[in-house]
């Protein structure tokens, strides 16, 4: 250790020192020697001349010491760094080529390794994340876990597994209605919810279990987003009074910078939710919330499931009677809950950015086995000048790193521009996307990447270095770096077999997604969403009046040739949904087995079907004179008809749609048509059966937000701004979403496209590298064996010969790598079930085409180097050397 | 490192290289000295056998300060000339008397084996 510290002092201008130092020594020395001449009788002359014979070499001494103060291992570091650089510089078109494939590979697995680490290992930004669960029940209508207020707080008193049970009931937009005034999203959670997720607001506190209660004092926390944007992040927010759906609320607290909701709604402010938990403990079902537990130390989930199966019990015994079969009680980690279906779009990319790194590697280290073959009499001339082998070795690692971190650094550049492209063109709502950033825990592993690489390159010289002399063997040696190379070629034409397949049965799929019949018609139509506050609309009439006279006002527009009022729209995204069981036929009895699925519903004006051209198929549909009866009406899907009334004439027949006896509140609806089936619950799901109800001139049939469904003849940009403009005309503070129905489609499909988009981006990159690859072998292989066909051709091969000689040996690489890559391609596949609509994983036509593509373009690539080949001159090949 | 090849030197040459070094820490054992001392010393005690290279003196010197046995300062010798002079350290005081041991073990090994039979 001493040593170490004293040599690095001498390293840092200590030498100069120490050589003044030991000149002096050898001075005083000679000088005693002298001394003693003299006293001996000798001549000053003689005295000096004998001294300087018996002190010796002074050179020698001064050179030999230095030697035994020199940081030989950093100095030898340096010498090797220095060596790999004037190496590297010498050979620009290799040291490129293997930084570009490095940075690429590199750079797309840091991008995506920052992209999915949120997902698939992050730990969540609460307090002892693992700990935390999401409980609750699991029924036909609803696939996530959630509670009831009949049943939660039950639970809460009486649960053992948990050390904190909470809850929240959602988030919904609200407006900040002051000056200047926005639309937020609030959340209301329970007080001891932040608690218990072990969340702490970063200014202020949490709200209190006093201002929990149903009028209780209105107090808030907010988002860190909003205290920026909307506060600028004055401390002096806390105790200000805000303005929120009218209602003047106390700002408490700031909430962390990531904070998120544990069902990551955007949450731009958390309210108290303010429950009457006596009410609630009465109600049935009670209001619906989704809970939250931090489990006990040392009790798994399946522990925790069991202790609570009486609860659950107790729960299904308040439950309806068609729902106690299909309801379940359901634990899982907070995480599995977040994630859901994020899991396998994360491993499976992962995945493919790992096999393209892997393709990658491959490429570099056959650059470096080409590379080294060719310093082959390099390293024996150094070798026999005495360079151990150790330090041969040494010197392949430095290089093997050097390259690898130049690699590395590029690649971290490159990475963070990858992601900026992925997160320009993702859709809007990936929530893990937007947070994806390189940070140090991103760069710790693109290290570690960089660090495996470099430890892969610097062993492939070393590994066949050892095997005996390399004069001596030369050619052989040679030989066995092709071979090596040939199977790092057959690896990659596997793994990018594997790639195309995935790639193009997500690409399938997507056309298949993209190109399904909606059963709709979704040319020239414009929709406006819009949403009007609780505030300055606060009956179903006022509601009623707005729309009413919007409509109105659209109808006699540029170009619109009608205008219909939807509460929602197929395809996808939100819409009513209830249960099949509760439909039943008037005076006779529903059927108490099972809840049977679920079945959507909407509320549409008459025009509806004839806007979207969905087809009346039996009975008139909705008339006019029907807006302004006392009767209810409705039209049913063709699906849903047949299911309630098999084999028999629909029309005119009367139907309850909720539970319990005939009521006021269960009122009968005669049913006035079938229409055409309708893709209904997203792109990717089979649709449901579905009926319509008609929303008549009547304020009950009227809520405060809905679609205005516009069908025009004019270009739906202009169309959109004046749709804009005349709502605005109405009431300036109405928030209006327009977009055509075409967009809204599209955008439903964002999703597998960006996931498309990612996959065909890693096989077309593995594809290229792998056809780098084996281009870059056979063109070796014909200048290794450029004698050989030389004399080949001296006996009398023709030109095709020798090109199915050098196309030969690229099949015997191009074939087993094929077949292997299929056999991979076939046992992987299936984890791609869920991400694939209307493709079998094993679609023959994908598997055959890819193939043959792959074949093909292998071909070509090989085809170069043949041609190369079948020009060589005999006479000159025979003459080399 | 340097530590590293002396050791693999050392067995290269045999005993001389490490003997050298056991003999300076024996050299200084009593009084500090300087190189010039140091060689008259090794010369004097040994009979004339060993006549040391001041070329070897000195990086084993070199070698000696660097582990830490060794010291060095610069002083007035008695007859008034400066030099530098060598003391043992601490360190150096034991791993005089490990290699005294050591040497006398292989010594009497060496005698064992060579020892005429009968």
């Amino acid at each position: 250790m001493r040593s170490m510290w004293s040599k690095i002092a001498l390293l840092f201008g200590g030498r100069r020192r120490l050589a003044d130092e030991l000149d002096d020594e050898i001075d005083s020395h000679l000088e005693f020697l002298i001394e003693r001449n003299l006293e001996r009788g000798m001549s000053e002359e003689a005295a000096e001349a004998a001294a300087r014979r018996e002190l010796g070499n002074a050179a020698l001494m001064r050179e030999r010491s230095y030697e035994s103060w020199q940081f030989r291992g950093f100095e030898t570091l340096l010498q090797d760094i220095r060596y790999a650089l004037r190496g590297f510089l010498r050979n620009p078109a290799f040291t490129v080529t293997a930084i570009l494939t490095l940075a690429l590979a590199i750079g797309a697995t840091t991008a995506v390794f920052s992209v999915v680490d949120r997902i698939l290992f992050r730990s969540l930004p609460y307090g002892d994340s693992d700990r935390l669960v999401s409980l609750g029940l699991v029924a036909p209508i609803e696939p996530q876990e959630f509670m009831l207020g009949g049943s939660y707080y039950v639970w809460q008193d009486n649960q053992r597994p948990f050390t904190a049970l909470t809850s929240e009931i959602g988030a919904a937009p609200c407006d900040l209605t002051e000056d200047n005034p926005i639309r937020l999203n609030c959340a209301r959670a329970e007080s001891n919810f932040l608690p218990t997720l072990e969340v702490f607001p970063i200014l202020g506190r949490n709200f209190s279990a006093e201002e929990d209660r149903p009028n209780g004092p209105k107090v808030a926390l907010i988002s860190y987003e909003l205290w920026l944007s909307r506060f600028h992040m004055d401390q002096h927010v806390i105790g200000k009074l805000i303005h929120i759906d009218g209602h003047s609320t106390e700002v408490v607290g700031v909430l962390p910078k990531d904070f998120e909701m544990p069902r990551l709604q955007i949450a731009d402010v958390l309210l108290p939710q303010a429950l009457d938990t006596a009410a609630q403990r009465r109600a049935d079902p009670g209001h619906p919330m989704w809970a939250f537990a931090r489990l006990k130390p040392g009790v798994t989930i399946e522990q925790a499931k069991e202790e609570l199966q009486p609860l659950f019990e107790y729960s299904l015994r308040l439950a309806p009677a068609p729902f106690r079969k299909e309801v379940h009680l359901e634990i899982r980690s907070l995480r599995d809950r977040q994630i859901h279906d994020a899991r396998l779009a994360a491993w499976v990319l992962l995945g493919m950015v790992i096999a393209v790194l892997l393709t990658a590697c491959a490429n570099v280290a056959s650059l470096l086995i080409a590379r080294a073959a060719s310093r082959e009499r390099e390293l024996a001339v150094r070798s026999a000048l005495g360079a151990s082998r150790m330090r041969l070795a040494r010197q392949a690692f430095t290089e093997a790193i050097v390259l690898s971190f130049a690699g590395g650094v590029a690649g971290c550049l490159f990475g963070w521009l990858l992601l900026r492209l992925f997160l320009g063109i993702a859709p809007d709502g990936l929530p893990f996307l937007s947070k994806a950033q390189i940070d140090m825990r991103v760069l710790v592993f693109a290290l570690a990447v960089t660090l495996a690489c470099a430890i892969f390159f610097g062993m492939i010289p070393t590994m066949h270095r050892a095997r005996g002399n390399v004069l001596a063997a030369h050619t052989r040696a040679t030989l066995r770096n092709s071979a090596f190379r040939r199977y790092l070629v057959v690896v990659q034409i596997a793994v990018s077999m594997m790639l195309l397949v995935g790639g193009t049965l997500l690409a399938r799929s997507f056309w298949n997604l993209q190109n399904q019949r909606l059963g709709m018609a979704v040319e020239n139509i414009v929709t406006a969403e819009i949403s009007l506050g609780q505030t300055s609309y606060p009956t179903a009439e006022k509601q009623m009046a707005f729309f009413q006279q919007f409509a109105r006002n659209l109808r006699y527009g540029p170009g619109v040739s009608s205008v219909a009022i939807s509460d929602s729209l197929p395809p996808g995204g939100y819409h009513h949904d209830q249960i099949f069981a509760s439909l039943h036929v008037d005076g006779k009895p529903q059927s108490a087995s099972g809840t049977g699925g679920t079945v959507t519903w909407r509320s549409v004006t008459p025009e509806y079907f004839q806007m979207l051209q969905i087809p009346i198929v039996q009975g008139e549909g909705f008339t006019e004179d029907e807006l302004s009866s006392n009767n209810r009406f409705l039209v049913l899907s063709k699906s849903l008809a047949e299911r309630i009334f098999p084999g028999e004439s629909v029309l005119g027949k009367q139907l309850h749609l909720a539970n319990g006896a005939p009521t006021e509140n269960d009122p009968v609806y005669t049913v006035v048509g079938i229409a055409a089936d309708v893709k209904n619950s997203g792109l990717a799901s089979r649709e449901e059966p579905e009926y319509y109800r008609l929303r008549r001139n009547r304020a009950q049939d009227w809520e405060h937000s809905s679609f205005v469904i516009v069908k025009t003849t004019l270009p739906p940009e202009t169309i959109e701004s004046w749709i804009r403009s005349q709502a605005a005309a109405l009431d300036p503070t109405v928030p209006v979403e327009t977009r055509t129905l075409a967009e809204r489609v599209n955008r439903m499909a964002d999703q597998p496209r960006f996931e498309m988009l990612l996959v065909e981006f890693f096989a077309g990159t593995g594809l290229v590298l792998a056809v780098i690859g084996l281009y870059g072998v056979v063109s070796y292989l014909v200048v290794q064996r450029t004698q050989e066909i030389g004399i080949r051709m001296a006996v009398g091969a023709t030109r095709a010969d020798i090109l199915w000689l050098v196309l030969g040996s690229a099949l015997r690489m191009i074939v087993p790598g094929t077949l292997i890559g299929l056999a991979l391609a076939f046992a992987l596949s299936r984890v791609l079930i869920s991400l694939l609509f209307n493709v079998s994983p094993h679609d023959p036509a994908t598997f055959a085409c890819m193939s043959s593509i792959l074949i093909f373009v292998a071909l070509l690539a090989a085809l170069m180097p043949a041609a190369a080949a079948t020009r060589i001159d005999p006479n000159a090949a025979l003459r080399v050397e | 490192m340097s530590t590293v090849e002396n050791l693999s030197e050392g067995k290269k040459l045999g005993l001389l290289q490490g003997t050298l070094e056991v003999l300076i820490l024996r050299g200084l054992k009593l009084e500090a000295n300087h190189a010039y001392g140091i060689s008259q010393f090794l010369k004097q005690q040994s009979g004339s056998e060993f006549l040391v290279d001041n070329g070897s003196l000195y990086p084993a010197l070199q070698r000696l300060l660097q582990r830490g046995w060794i010291a060095a300062q610069w002083k007035s010798s008695p007859n008034g000339r400066r030099a530098r002079y060598y003391k043992l350290t601490p360190a150096g005081r034991s791993q005089l008397v490990k290699a005294t041991s050591q040497w006398e073990r292989f010594v009497a090994a060496m005698a064992r084996v060579l020892a005429p039979e009968g």
